[in-house]
């Protein structure tokens, strides 16, 4: 330990010999290094924005639906939904291995009116299956789910957005136990959604719907509303999102099947969005990290500089060493010290930026955002690499001088 | 203890080699005193460098303590230097930023020392100079007599078995040349080899004997 001590306080005589150029090359390698740090943090934040949306629907949950648009341009084209009740119960008795659990989904075509004695509401209404709510990712914050029973006997039950709680009801007292009408049936209120946000993917246009103006009701009592058997959507919990695609492919092999193949299925799951953020985030982490390689850069080259400027300063003084007894690799490590202490002195500043920053991002956002070890790490490893790079050239030459040239030097 | 055989030493200049040594040989016992004197360019200091291992010889053979030093690496000849030579130049060599006591220790980094023990070492170095007084100055903080004593404390530190000398006096005044020089006598009593290089006959006068350089070869 000693060993180093003694030319760690030999690395900082020099340094502070150089003072204009110490601090900027410090200054270019704490810029790139918060650079890194700043790309880490984004990438996080973005991926937590993006993931905690879409789990919103589910992260691995899977839509499978009749697709219009059918192969065979020269068939009639088929009126209905392409599945119905008897399909469902078929996929439920066989299907599928990829598949944690589903549901029905109904909508109907027209908006139907919703109200109390002197309120109303423009919600969506949707039929639904017993685990349309855990597939989903919703939260109740009152009341309970629906049941078994429920579905099976198309209760007249029904499970409310915040937002159609407000518009029916008001914003005061529980809505459970209360009743409304949808058209002309009356309905319970058993429970209340949790609101959730989507800000970010209505942003980018692939929201869709509010998911806070939802009215959610047994698909069965729904289809006693509009008056027939069908489904428009089955929805799915796949086991992982990995297995999302081949989920989906399973449901449409059954569907296929049990309709003679009149129809053409299309699904949708999370991948495709997780796709397309991955893809921005992969542009912006570009971007800064090219601004990161240039900081870097103009500070290696400061160091390169310091170390060059040094070395030829110190010229008798490395010729000097060399006659007491220096060998080649004690003034290479010198050198290669000197510079790594300018390095590591501009990454810890970058890092405590870097993560300063990050850390008041997250105190503001709500975000997880705290730098992980790893980006600590790199950070790190990369400052020290830019020392033993950059001060490698100039620690070369000044280990090759020769002694006698050296001491000779005015 | 230092025997050279027909030593040649040209240095490259250009495309032109220019001969400095042309069939120097030399031995010298342990426990003299020697003064090796010759005109400006004769190749005295060429000659010293060579004794002292710090630069290569070109023919020749060299026998340093019986160790055979022509074809030794860079990094042995470094190790040559550490474990037997003690360098005291004409313009100190001290380095200009560190104390007199770290410039005593800096051998004994080298050598691989602990730092507690370097310093023991260092302290007592520059007692026996008479500089105890001195250690946590900077070079520009000491004259030009106290910066050779701090150099020669340099030099001894490693135990070596040589003092090796280039013009030690050179920059000094004649009081002060005579007093580093009594303290080259009193080393050279207590049973150091010197080997010094010298232009001044005052100074020839402290030493035992005297190998004259002429155009690279010995006269007398
Ligand atoms: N590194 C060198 N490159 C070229 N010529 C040199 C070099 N060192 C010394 N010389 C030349 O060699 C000759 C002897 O030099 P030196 O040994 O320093 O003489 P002295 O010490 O006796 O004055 C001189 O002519 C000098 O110019
Ligand atoms: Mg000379």
């Amino acid at each position: 330990m000693h060993f180093y001590l003694d030319r760690l306080t030999l690395a900082l005589y020099a340094l502070r010999d150089n003072r204009l150029r110490t601090v900027l090359s410090i200054l270019g390698i704490s810029l790139g290094i918060a650079a890194v740090m700043a790309v880490g943090t984004i990438s996080k934040g973005g991926n937590y924005l993006v993931f905690s949306e879409l789990e919103t629907f589910g992260l691995n949950s899977v839509w499978v639906y009749r697709d219009r648009q059918d192969k065979d341009p020269h068939r009639k084209v088929r009126e209905g939904t392409g599945i119905d009740n008897d399909d469902y119960q078929a996929i439920v008795s066989h299907c599928c291995k990829a598949v944690n659990r589903m549901s029905p989904f109904v909508r109907g075509r027209e908006k139907l009116i919703i109200q109390t004695v002197n309120q109303y509401s423009n919600a969506d209404v949707k039929g639904v299956g017993k685990d349309f709510t855990l597939i989903n990712n919703d939260t109740l914050i009152k009341g309970r789910s629906f049941r078994l029973k429920d579905i099976t006997s198309n209760r007249a039950v029904a499970i409310l957005g915040p937002t159609a709680v407000t518009d029916l009801f008001g914003e005061t007292g529980s809505p459970i136990g209360k009743e409304f009408r949808i058209g002309l049936r009356k309905l319970l209120v058993i429970g209340v959604l949790k609101a959730k946000s989507r800000d970010f993917l209505a942003s980018i246009g692939s929201s869709g719907e509010d998911a806070n103006n939802r009215i959610l009701i047994p698909y069965t009592f729904y289809q006693k509303i509009l008056g027939n058997k069908a489904i428009n959507q089955i929805r799915a919990e796949a086991i992982s999102l990995d297995k999302a695609e081949s989920a989906a492919r399973q449901l449409i092999v059954m569907l296929r099947r049990g309709n003679d193949k009149h129809f053409e299925y299309g699904y949708e799951t999370m991948t495709s969005y997780i796709k397309t953020t991955d893809n921005i985030l992969n542009g912006v982490s570009i971007i800064g990290i090219v601004a990161a390689s240039i900081s870097l850069l103009v500070g290696g080259m400061g160091i390169m500089n310091i170390m060059s400027t040094s070395v030829l300063e110190r010229t008798r003084e490395i010729g000097l060493r060399k006659a007491v007894g220096a060998r080649y690799s004690d003034i290479m490590l010198q050198f290669l010290m000197e510079a790594t202490i300018i390095s590591t002195l501009g990454g810890l500043i970058g890092l405590i930026l870097g993560s300063g920053s990050s850390i008041l991002l997250a105190k503001l956002t709500g975000f997880p955002l705290i730098p992980s070890l790893t980006s600590i790490m790199i950070a790190f490893v990369v400052s020290v690499g830019m020392g033993i790079v950059s001060g490698y050239w100039p620690a070369k030459r000044a280990a090759s001088l020769h002694p006698v040239e050296a001491l000779r030097y005015e | 203890m230092i025997r050279l055989d027909n030593i040649y030493k040209a240095y490259q200049v250009g495309d032109i080699s220019l001969p400095v040594l042309r069939g120097i040989t030399l031995t010298i016992e342990e426990g003299e005193f020697v003064s090796i004197m010759g005109a400006s360019g004769s190749g005295k200091t060429t000659l010293l460098n060579l004794i002292g291992c710090l630069d290569s010889i070109d023919e020749g053979s060299y026998f340093l303590s019986g160790e055979k030093v022509l074809g030794a690496s860079s990094d042995q000849l470094a190790g040559f230097r550490s474990r037997h030579i003690g360098f005291v130049f004409q313009l100190f060599n001290l380095i200009p930023r560190i104390t007199a006591l770290r410039n005593v220790e800096l051998p004994l980094i080298y050598a691989g020392i602990s730092s507690v023990e370097r310093k023991n070492l260092a302290l007592e170095a520059l007692e026996n100079v008479g500089l105890t007084d001195r250690a946590h100055h900077v070079p520009a903080q000491l004259s030009g007599g106290q910066q050779q004593r701090v150099a020669i404390a340099r030099a001894l530190i490693n135990r070596p078995r040589i003092l090796v000398a280039d013009e030690p006096t050179g920059s000094l005044d004649s009081t002060t040349s005579q007093e580093i020089m009594r303290l080259f006598q009193a080393l050279n009593q207590g049973g150091m080899t010197i080997v010094m290089v010298t232009h001044e006959e005052e100074i020839e006068k402290y030493t035992r004997r005297i190998v004259r350089l002429v155009d690279g070869n010995i006269v007398s």
